[in-house]
C-alpha cells in the first residue's frame, strides 16, 4: 500500500464527497490481506474477537510508595517499619491499621497493603473499588515500572557508558518517553499509535473510527505515523452530540444544507498549505466520526461523576458500539492529573486514588454486563514515581519527582492477585524495591539521598505484553517497529506473564 | 554569537534606520516587507531540477549539466535564482523539502549556499539527500521526487530530481514548472519612495496586525498605513497599559479558607464576591476587555506569549487577585529586560505558591521550581546552536543542558524565601490580616523563627552552578559569617543575583527565548536563520544589552521571514490558538456588548474555551496548553497549537463561530452584577449585502479583510452559492453565511 489513510482523506475530502464512508474508502485503499478479509467475511466485526486496550495516565508523576505498601514485618525484605521510618517522621506514611491488605504469592506470600482509598470508604464511594478485584485475580500489580533504555543497577547507573533516559525526573521527557516507549532519544509517535498503523488494515479494515480515542485530548501515546486518533469529550456529552457540529441540523435544506456542501466542499481546497492540510484533516476525522455516532449507546453500571469516572463512562459507550462501529480492536486513552503532589500529599492522595479506583471498578463492573471483561484489559501508566524521603513536613507534606514507580493492570483476562515484574539485572532484591536511602534501588548516593528507584521493569517491556495480548504480530520487524529498545530485554513475557 | 549574524541584523536595523529618519517621525515609509520568489533552475526542455554531484561542481559550469539521478546520502548541487540575501545570511535560511509520490515530505539539509561568480541571479545550493526530520522512511531511490526551497517564507517553483534513477511518477504532477537559466530576471534594487509616507502594503498590513494583536481593525489598519510598521512599533512601547477605562481589576486578598459571605452563595457581600475572589472570572473578564478595545495591544499580545511561557494556572492558583498580580509582573518586564523578569518571576508569590518555591529549605528542598525555571523558562534540555538547532555529541546524542545534579544546587541556592510576613508594613505593603501576602516579592526566612540562627532556612553550603562555554561563575561558596539572620539574608540574596546571572547569561537563552517568541507570533517552524537572527537581537540589542525584549520583539516582528503580503512556503505560518482565533473574529466584526457598545469581556459561558481547550489562566499545567515542540500527527511539522486541535475541539472551534455568528449568545447570569456578554455587529457587511446581490463585494471584503487577500478562486466559488441560497433581501443572513463559511474554514484556522 503506497497510500496512507491521510493521503486518501486529503484526496477526497472525507465526507465532502457525498459522506462516503470510512468504511468504504478503507475497501477501496485495497489494504486487506485475504485472510482479513475472510475473516471480515465470516464474523461481525466487533465480535467475539474484539479486544480493547485502556490506557489509565497518572499525569504529573504518581507516588505509588504510598499506594502498594509493605504490611507485614518480615526483616529479609523490606517492611512495614522499614517504610514508617522513611516516611513517618515527616507525616507522609500511611498508618498500617489503614491499608487494605493483599497477599503477594511471589514474595513468599507475605502480606502488602493497598492505599485505604483503594477499598470500599472512598469517599463518595458507588462501589468497592479496585482492591477487592486483587483477590479475585483480576487485577495485578507491576512493580517498579519506569522509563529505562537497558536494564541497569546502581552500579551502572553511575557510569556513563551506560544508557539512561534522557532528562529523567522531568515532567514533559518522561511522559513522552512512556507514551513513546522510547527512552533514548525523543520520538514522535507514541506506542499506542504505532501499533495501531500496524493493526488497523488487518483487525479494522472497515472500522468507522480510528482505532484510538482518546477521551482526554491530543496525546503522544495516541499519535502513529498514519494514526490520527479521535478525541472527544467524556461522558457529560452524549456520543451522538459529542462531535456535533451546530447550525446544520440533521436534514439540512435550502441555505442550511448550501452551508454545509459548502463546509465540506472547502476542507478540500487550498491543501498546498501543510497547516491547511492538517487543519482540514482532523476537520474531516471528525465529520466522519460524527457521522458513525449519531445512535448512541448508553452504560448500565453507575459510575462515579468525576472527570475519570465520565472519561472511562464514555469508553464504555463506545466499546458498546463496537459491532455498529465495525471494529476488532480498540485502544483507549483516559486521563486523571494532579499526580504532582511536591505539597498537599495526603489529602491530594485520598481524592485521586478514591477516583480512579471508584471508575476503574465501575468499568470492570460494566463491562462483565457487557459480557467483554476478558476482552478489555485496563493498565496504568504515569511519568515517573516520587522521592520516598518526602518533601517539606506535617500538613503540606509531599514528594519530588523519582523514576520507578508500581502499575496496576486490571481485566478477565488478566492473571492478577500477585505482582510481577523483575529482579535487578544482577539477580539481586526482590520484586519490591527496598525502601533504603542509599540503597541498591536508589539513584541517590550519601546523607541527602532520596529514595528515587531505578526501574527494574522497563515501559516498553511493560507495554509489549499489553500489545502481544492485543495480537501486534510477535515478527521481528514489527516489534523492531513498535519498541525499538525491547531487544534490550531478554526474557520479558516469562518474567511478564500477567496476560496470556 | 556569530559576529556575521549580528552585523547582519544591525545592517537591516541601520537600512530602516536611514529610511525613517528621512521620512520624519511619523511620515516614514518602511521598506518594501515582500521578498522576491525562489526559483529553482530546470532544464530548458523539463521541469528536471538542474542538479550535478557536488564532486562535479565548478568542474562542470550549469550550462553543460546532464540530466541524471542522485543516490540518496550524496552531496548534490541544485540552482537557484530570485534570492537577495541579506549580508551574513546563510545556509540556514534556506530549507529544500523533498515529495515523494506518496506524498510524504523530506527535509534535505542545505549545506551551503553561493552566488556564482560572473551571475548576479544564479545560486547554487549545496543539498545533502538524506533526510533530516526523520519522520517516514527515507523514499525508495526508484525515480524522481518532488523537491522545491524555501526561503522567507516563500516558495520556489517545485522541480523533478531523480532519485536513485529518472522518471517515474511523482505527487502533485500539477504543480511542477521548468525555469530555466536566464528565465528570470533579477528584482530591481529598492528604490524608497520618499512621497509615499506610511506603509502601504495592505496585505503586509493585516498579516502585521495578526501577529502584534489580537486581531486587525479598521482603526489599527489606518494607523499603521499612515506611520508605519516601526513607528507603530515605537508608539506601543510607550502605550499605557492596560489601557484607559480597563484598570486592573482588584479585589481584596481574601483568606485561603473562603468566609461565609464569600464563598459563592447567595449572601455573598458585595454580591458574586466568591466569583470575583476565588475563580479567574475577573483576570479572564478584564483579559477580553483588553483584547477587544485595548489601546496597547502589542504589550497585551506579547505578555500572552510570555504567560504562556512562565506559567501559573488558576487550577492551583487560588484567587484572581494572585492571578493579577502575576500577570502585572510579566506585563512590567514585557517590553523590559529578560534578567529583571526572571529575577522578578523567581520572587513572585503566586509563581512561588504555583511551583513551589515557597516554603523549600535546606532540610526539605523542592526540585520543582528549580528544574522548571531552567527547562521552560530560559535554557531548556539541550545545548543550542546560536540558531536554535540541537548540538549533539559525537555520537549524535543531543548533550544535555545540565544535569540532575545542576537541578539539585539550584534548588539548594533557591531554598528558604516564603511569603512576605505580616506585621512589616515597610517590606510588605500590601500585606492584609488574615491572607497569605500574594503581592509583594518573596523573603529570605519570612517563614523561620527568627528568635534562633539554628532555624534558618536557606542552604549554606557551598554550591554548582551552571558550566558552559563562557560562564563566569560557576560555583557559590559557603557561607562563612551566617551566624545572623541579617548576613544570611545578604548571602541568600548574592547567591540568588548570581544564580540567575549564571541562567541569564547562558548561550541558549537567546536561541529559546527567540523561537518561542516567534512561534507565539508568527510562525510555528522558523528558519533558524529567522531564530538566529532573533538570538542576536537579544544577546545585544546594539547597544550592548543583552536580554532587551524591546529589541527582541522588533527583530521577531520586522524579520523578512515574517514581512510580505503573501507566505508561499506550505510550511509557514500557525494554527490560531483558540483565544486569538475567537478575537481575531470578533475584533473583525465591531465586537460589542449585548445591549452596550462595548462588551465587559464576558463570553457567553467561559465554556466557550473549555471546549476548544484553552480556557485563559487555567492552562492544565506548567507545560501549557500545547507545548513548543509537538509535530502534528502524520506530518513532518513542528505546530504546538495542534496539540489541542483534536477532532473535539475542532468542531468546537465551528461552533464556536456558529454561536457568534449566527445565534448571537444569551447572556445566562442573572443580576445583581450581571455581565454584559458579547456579540458582533455585521451591519456594515449587511449594506454590502444589499448593495451587490451576486454577494461578490461581500466576499472581496471579507477576503481582504480576514485571509489579507488570499482567498482563492476556488474558495469565492465555492462561498457563492452559500451566499446566495439566502434571498437577496435577507442581507442579514447573507453575511452570517459568508463570515461563518469563512470562519469556519480550514483556511482562517492558519495564522499565515
Amino acid at each position: 500500500m503506497n497510500e496512507t489513510r491521510r493521503d486518501f482523506l486529503k484526496k477526497t475530502g472525507g465526507c465532502a464527497l457525498g459522506m462516503v464512508s470510512l468504511a468504504t474508502q478503507m475497501h477501496h485503499l485495497g489494504t486487506m490481506s485475504a485472510m482479513a478479509q475472510a475473516t471480515i467475511d465470516s464474523q461481525p466485526l466487533g465480535g467475539e474477537n474484539y479486544k480493547a486496550l485502556v490506557l489509565l495516565y497518572w499525569a504529573g508523576g504518581n507516588d505509588s510508595n504510598n499506594m502498594v505498601i509493605p504490611n507485614h514485618s518480615d526483616s529479609a525484605v523490606s517492611n512495614y517499619s522499614a517504610y514508617a521510618a522513611a516516611r513517618g517522621g515527616q507525616g507522609l506514611a500511611i498508618p498500617q491499621a489503614s491499608l487494605l491488605p493483599i497477599t503477594v504469592p511471589r514474595i513468599n506470600s507475605l502480606t502488602y497493603g493497598l492505599h485505604p482509598a483503594l477499598g470500599p470508604t472512598a469517599t463518595g464511594a458507588i462501589n468497592g473499588g479496585i482492591h477487592e478485584l486483587y483477590g479475585l485475580g483480576k487485577l495485578a500489580i507491576v512493580s517498579n515500572v519506569g522509563n529505562l533504555v537497558r536494564p541497569l543497577t546502581k552500579a551502572q547507573y553511575g557510569q556513563s557508558a551506560f544508557q539512561k533516559p534522557y532528562q529523567l525526573f522531568s515532567h514533559s521527557d518522561q511522559t513522552n518517553q512512556a507514551q513513546t516507549g522510547v527512552a533514548n532519544t525523543q520520538a514522535f509517535t507514541g506506542w499506542g499509535g504505532r501499533i495501531s498503523d500496524r493493526m488497523t488494515p488487518s483487525q479494522n479494515p472497515t472500522g468507522l473510527l480510528p482505532m484510538i480515542t482518546s477521551i482526554s485530548g491530543a496525546q503522544l501515546f495516541t499519535s502513529g505515523q498514519t494514526t490520527l486518533p479521535l478525541a472527544i469529550a467524556d461522558s457529560a456529552t452524549p456520543l451522538n452530540t459529542v462531535l456535533n457540529p451546530q447550525g446544520f441540523g440533521t436534514a439540512p435544506t435550502g441555505a442550511a444544507l448550501a452551508r454545509l456542501n459548502a463546509f465540506n466542499s472547502l476542507r478540500t481546497q487550498d491543501l498546498s498549505s501543510n497547516y491547511i492540510a492538517a487543519a482540514s484533516h482532523v476537520t474531516d476525522l471528525a465529520m466522519q466520526a460524527n457521522s458513525a455516532l449519531q445512535v448512541s449507546q448508553e452504560t448500565t453500571v453507575p459510575f462515579p461523576n468525576t472527570g475519570i469516572g465520565r472519561q472511562l463512562r464514555q469508553v464504555a459507550r463506545l466499546i458498546k458500539k463496537r459491532i455498529d462501529l465495525n471494529v476488532n480492536r480498540q485502544v483507549f486513552y483516559v486521563q486523571i492529573g494532579g499526580f504532582d503532589t511536591h505539597t498537599g500529599q495526603l489529602a491530594q492522595q485520598v481524592n485521586l486514588y478514591g477516583q480512579f479506583s471508584q471508575a476503574m471498578r465501575s468499568f470492570y463492573d460494566e463491562m462483565t454486563v457487557q459480557g467483554v471483561s476478558n476482552e478489555v484489559t485496563t493498565f496504568s501508566l504515569s511519568d515517573f514515581g516520587r522521592t520516598l524521603n518526602p518533601a517539606g513536613t506535617g500538613a503540606t507534606v509531599g514528594s519530588d519527582h523519582a523514576w520507578g514507580s508500581h502499575m496496576f493492570v486490571m481485566g478477565g483476562s488478566v492473571s492478577g492477585g500477585d505482582f510481577y515484574g523483575s529482579l535487578r539485572p544482577d539477580g539481586t532484591g526482590n520484586y519490591y524495591p527496598t525502601l533504603q536511602f542509599a540503597g541498591l534501588d536508589d539513584t541517590d548516593n550519601g546523607t541527602g539521598a532520596r529514595g528515587r528507584w531505578i526501574p527494574t521493569t522497563s515501559v516498553d517491556q511493560y507495554a509489549s505484553v499489553m500489545a502481544r495480548w492485543f495480537g501486534l504480530p510477535q515478527d521481528a520487524a514489527t516489534l523492531e517497529g513498535v519498541f525499538p529498545n525491547l531487544d534490550n530485554f531478554p526474557g520479558t513475557f516469562s518474567q511478564l506473564n500477567f496476560l496470556p | 554569537m556569530d559576529s556575521r549574524i549580528s552585523r547582519a541584523v544591525r545592517l537591516i536595523t541601520a537600512s530602516l534606520v536611514v529610511i525613517f529618519a528621512v521620512s520624519g517621525l511619523f511620515a516614514q515609509d518602511d521598506a518594501d516587507p515582500n521578498s522576491p520568489t525562489p526559483v529553482l533552475y530546470t532544464f530548458a526542455d523539463s521541469a528536471r531540477a538542474l542538479a550535478q554531484p557536488r564532486r562535479s561542481f565548478g568542474r562542470i559550469e550549469p550550462s553543460e549539466i546532464k540530466p541524471q539521478a542522485f543516490q540518496p546520502g550524496s552531496r548534490i548541487v541544485v540552482y537557484a535564482g530570485g534570492l537577495q540575501p541579506m549580508e551574513g545570511e546563510g545556509a540556514n535560511a534556506y530549507r529544500v523539502f523533498a515529495v515523494d509520490a506518496s506524498g510524504h515530505q523530506f527535509r534535505y539539509p542545505v549545506l551551503d549556499v553561493a552566488r556564482r561568480p560572473n551571475s548576479r541571479n544564479v545560486f547554487a545550493v549545496t543539498l545533502q539527500l538524506t533526510d533530516e526530520i526523520r519522520y517516514w522512511n527515507a523514499p525508495e531511490p526508484d525515480g524522481d521526487i518532488t523537491v522545491y526551497l524555501t526561503w522567507r517564507g516563500l516558495s520556489s517553483n517545485r522541480v523533478r530530481l531523480g532519485l536513485g534513477e529518472m522518471g517515474g511518477k511523482i505527487k502533485d504532477e500539477g504543480l511542477v514548472r521548468s525555469a530555466p537559466l536566464g528565465s528570470i530576471a533579477e528584482r530591481p534594487a529598492r528604490t524608497v519612495e520618499q512621497n509615499i509616507s506610511g506603509y502601504r502594503w495592505a496585505g503586509d498590513r493585516l498579516r502585521f496586525l495578526e501577529q502584534a494583536t489580537f486581531g486587525p481593525t479598521s482603526a489599527l489598519d489606518n494607523r499603521i498605513r499612515r506611520i508605519g510598521l516601526r513607528s507603530w512599533i515605537s508608539e506601543q512601547f510607550e502605550a499605557q497599559y492596560p489601557s484607559v477605562g480597563n484598570a486592573y481589576p482588584i479585589f481584596p486578598l481574601q483568606p485561603g479558607t473562603p468566609p461565609v459571605l464569600c464563598d459563592g452563595g447567595a449572601d455573598d457581600v458585595p454580591a458574586n464576591c466568591g466569583r470575583d475572589s476565588y475563580s479567574m472570572y475577573q483576570p479572564q473578564t478584564w483579559f477580553f476587555r483588553e483584547a477587544f478595545y485595548g489601546e496597547a495591544p502589542l504589550k497585551h499580545r506579547v505578555t500572552w506569549a510570555l504567560s504562556q511561557m512562565w506559567v501559573t494556572s488558576g487550577v492551583d492558583v487560588q484567587q484572581g487577585r494572585h492571578m493579577i498580580e502575576y500577570q502585572k509582573v510579566i506585563s512590567n518586564n514585557a517590553f523590559g529586560n529578560y534578567r529583571n523578569l526572571m529575577k522578578q518571576m523567581t520572587l513572585n508569590p503566586t509563581m512561588g505558591g504555583y511551583l513551589d518555591m515557597a516554603g523549600s529549605t535546606r532540610t526539605n528542598p523542592n526540585e520543582n521550581y528549580a528544574r522548571e525555571i531552567m527547562q521552560l523558562f530560559s535554557i531548556g534540555l539541550f545545548m543550542l546552536n546560536p540558531d536554535g538547532t540541537v548540538q549533539v555529541d559525537t555520537n549524535g546524542d543531543p548533550i544535555p543542558t545540565y544535569t540532575q545534579d545542576g537541578v539539585n544546587n539550584l534548588t539548594k541556592v533557591l531554598t528558604g524565601w516564603s511569603f512576605c510576613p505580616q506585621n512589616q508594613p515597610t517590606l510588605c505593603p500590601n500585606q492584609a490580616v488574615g491572607t497569605v501576602n500574594y503581592i509583594d516579592p518573596m523573603v529570605i526566612n519570612a517563614a523561620a523563627n527568627q528568635s534562633n540562627i539554628a532555624n534558618n532556612r536557606h542552604d549554606l553550603t557551598a554550591k554548582t552552578l551552571l558550566s558552559y562555554p563562557g560562564a563566569t561563575t560557576t560555583s557559590l561558596p559557603a557561607c562563612g559569617n551566617c551566624t545572623t539572620f541579617a548576613n544570611v539574608a545578604t548571602y541568600a540574596g548574592n547567591s540568588l543575583d548570581q544564580a540567575i546571572d549564571n541562567i541569564f547569561y547562558h548561550p541558549n537563552v537567546g536561541p529559546f527565548v527567540g523561537r518561542f517568541m516567534i512561534q507565539h507570533l508568527v510562525t510555528s517552524d522558523p528558519t533558524p536563520a529567522y531564530i538566529s537572527r532573533v538570538a542576536a537581537a537579544f544577546n545585544d540589542n546594539g547597544a550592548g544589552v543583552r536580554g532587551d525584549m524591546r529589541s527582541v520583539v522588533r527583530a521577531v516582528l520586522l524579520d523578512p521571514e515574517a514581512r510580505g503580503d503573501v507566505k508561499t512556503d506550505p510550511n509557514f505560518g500557525k494554527l490560531r490558538e483558540p483565544v486569538l482565533y475567537a478575537t481575531n473574529i470578533l475584533r473583525a466584526f465591531n465586537v460589542r456588548g449585548v445591549s452596550t457598545p462595548q462588551s465587559d469581556g464576558y463570553m457567553y459561558a467561559r465554556g466557550e474555551f473549555s471546549g476548544m481547550a484553552q480556557v485563559p489562566f487555567l492552562a492544565p499545567t506548567v507545560f501549557n496548553f500545547f507545548p513548543p515542540d509537538y509535530g502534528i500527527p502524520g506530518t513532518t511539522l513542528l505546530g504546538p497549537e495542534f496539540a489541542i486541535m483534536t477532532t473535539g475541539t475542532a468542531i468546537q472551534r465551528t461552533n464556536f463561530v456558529w454561536r457568534f455568528i449566527f445565534i448571537s449568545p444569551p447572556v445566562p447570569v442573572a443580576p445583581p452584577n450581571a455581565p454584559s456578554g458579547t456579540i458582533v455587529d455585521l451591519s456594515d457587511l449587511q449594506a454590502l449585502s444589499a448593495a451587490d446581490s451576486t454577494g461578490d463585494l461581500l466576499i472581496e471584503e471579507l477576503n481582504r479583510r480576514m485571509l489579507h487577500g488570499t482567498m482563492s478562486e476556488g474558495m469565492k466559488t465555492t462561498l457563492r452559492p452559500a451566499i446566495t441560497a439566502y434571498a437577496s433581501t435577507d442581507t442579514l443572513n447573507r453575511a452570517r453565511q459568508a463570515v461563518y463559511l469563512i470562519a469556519a474554514s480550514s483556511q482562517y484556522q492558519v495564522q499565515r
